[in-house]
């Protein structure tokens, strides 16, 4: 449903994103993951239309969104980090307006219909400008979905929410999905991420640094943390030798913490059961890859995409 | 079909904000009190020309009450249209609705139109608010239609002209405030220019936004005047446009 292939953009000397490349496939949900200023809102602006590239292509549906916007911009809704909300407005007759504007087939009934989706009937007749948060956070979620788009394209959805809040749109997200609309969102909400989507891609100083299922990605990593009744130093060399192990260390009394690129529990405990295994458990978790990643301030991708 | 869309929302958005209610009661206001008095003025004229056996002849309705007043309407019109273009773009940009609009299947050219005409719109209503003036005069007096529409039009060119001006204005900043102080600096500048000069054909005169109402006010409808504000008014929203287009790249 969207392909996007060496997609770079520069402000001046500045590269924002550099040679992106990745696809979403249909009824997918993809978090775009990275830390603040890493290009996810850059990559979102190209892709909805609202920003020219400097170089490479983006295709949603088919159409290349550089070179016919119009089209693009009506399979596309997007809700951007702050929600365009024109306060002064009622969120009904707001909602009839961008249903117009964004060629809904019948700007009255799509509203009404969207407003009953994302639970606004209640304060369909109310000032922008005096709902709470929350609410306006919905109010910019049913504009991108009144003229039913087949791509949805969502700015950290779920920023400044309450976890109430937060499990609400999650929940919607999840439902639209279903209804076979293709959803890229992102976040800097890691849990976010791992309870929703079924794709990640990790976007670090404009660059792809990973991007995977969520299962892989969290097998990627892995932190095991190993107690044994009679340590030896032995054990600390034997361990290094695993295959996959980045790094062992020691308490100096029972305990190893073994980091390693993949789930080598079963190794770890064949060398330790002859040194009184006590306890073997793994912390894993995207939090890791996370940081992992996007910790190297050389930029250089570790995974090739 | 778009343009309209955007025009009505933007025509809309002044009745449902506090600023576009002033400006119409301001507007009023101002044109109210300036017609009273003039109407007072001509009255008192009136009766002392009553006493000059030529001065009868030469006393009308067109050039001693309604070209002062559609001339002070203009004046009027400088300090009120850069209180309606001032928040075309840059209230759009600060509260960062801009990015619904340029992520709408709609083109920069339909943004700037929609917006140009709805702002006219308002301008509209406001000229519309006046004609009880003209036609309150009807049991008194006939004035010239040919002088009204004349009025009407420079009115509605003026506008046009000054809103133009105005909405690049507010393309090119975020602070409505700035862009309302540009907007009328720039328009003053262009009536003032022509105070220098005597003759109304040299390059000071021409240039100015009001040299070319004089004959529209009087009822003669010049091509030339016409094209004047027209011309000027698509420089602008020319200009408007590829300043909201260059957004799209930034």
């Amino acid at each position: 449903m969207i392909r996007v292939e060496q997609l770079t953009k520069t402000y001046g000397t500045t590269i924002a994103i550099d040679r992106l490349e990745f696809t979403v496939e249909k009824g997918e949900i993809v978090g775009f993951l990275g830390p603040n200023g890493a290009g996810k809102s850059t990559t979102m602006r190209i892709l909805t239309g609202s920003l020219g590239a400097t170089d490479g292509r983006a295709m949603i549906g088919g159409i290349d969104v550089l070179e016919d916007p119009r089209s693009v911009k009506r399979i596309v809704g997007y809700l951007p980090e702050v929600p365009p909300l024109y306060t002064e407005m009622t969120v009904r007759s707001f909602l009839r307006f961008c249903g117009r504007l964004k060629g809904a087939k019948d700007p009255v009934e799509d509203t009404e219909r969207v407003m009953k989706r994302v639970g606004l009937e209640s304060v369909a007749h109310r000032l922008i400008d005096h709902l709470s948060k929350g609410y306006r956070q919905r109010v910019g979620l049913a504009q991108a979905l009144v003229h039913s788009p087949q791509v949805l394209i969502l700015d950290e959805p779920t920023s400044g929410l309450d976890p109430a809040q937060r499990v609400e749109i999650r929940d919607l997200i999840r439902e639209l999905a279903q209804g076979e609309v293709t959803v890229v969102l992102s976040t800097h909400v890691l849990s976010e991420v791992e309870a929703i989507c079924d794709r990640a891609i990790i976007i670090h100083r404009g660059r792809i640094v990973a991007q995977d299922t969520m299962e892989s990605l969290a097998r990627s990593t892995s932190r095991i943390r190993l107690v044994v009744a009679r340590p030896d130093p032995g054990l600390q060399q034997e361990l290094e030798g695993l295959g996959e192990v980045h790094r062992v260390s020691f308490d100096g009394t029972r305990t190893f913490q073994i980091d390693a690129g993949a789930d080598i529990r079963e190794a770890v405990a064949n060398v330790a059961v002859s040194r009184g295994l006590l306890e073997l458990g793994s912390q894993r978790g995207l939090e890791d890859v996370f940081l992992r990643l996007t910790r190297q301030d050389t930029g250089t991708p570790l995974e090739q995409p | 079909m778009n343009v309209l869309t955007i025009a009505s929302r933007e025509l809309r958005s002044n009745f449902t904000t506090a600023v576009g209610w002033l400006v119409l009661c301001g507007w009023l206001f101002l044109t109210g009190l300036f017609w009273v008095l003039m109407v007072q003025n001509y009255v008192l004229q009136g009766q002392q020309v009553a006493f000059d056996p030529y001065g009868g002849a030469q006393m009308n309705l067109t050039d001693w009450l309604f070209v002062p007043f559609f001339g002070n309407c203009a004046i009027v019109l400088i300090m009120v249209v850069p209180l309606l273009s001032m928040r075309v773009f840059a209230e759009e940009v600060k509260q960062r609705t801009l990015e619904l609009l340029m992520t709408s299947p709609v083109t920069t050219a339909e943004i700037v139109l929609g917006k140009f005409l709805g702002q006219l719109a308002f301008v509209g209503v406001m000229l519309a608010g006046t004609l009880q003036f003209p036609l309150g005069l009807l049991q008194w007096a006939t004035p010239d239609p040919g002088a009204l529409v004349g009025g009407y039009l420079a009115l509605g060119l003026v506008s046009a002209s000054l809103l133009s001006l105005g909405m690049l204005m507010s393309s090119l900043t975020s602070n409505q405030i700035v862009a309302a102080l540009l907007t009328f600096a720039g328009s003053l500048a262009l009536v003032v220019v022509s105070w220098g000069s005597s003759d109304p054909n040299d390059w000071f005169a021409q240039v100015s936004l009001v040299t070319h109402m004089n004959d529209l006010l009087r009822g003669a409808v010049r091509l030339s005047d016409v094209t004047w504000y027209v011309a000027f008014t698509a420089f602008f929203l020319f200009a408007t446009l590829q300043r909201m287009e260059s957004f799209r790249w930034r």
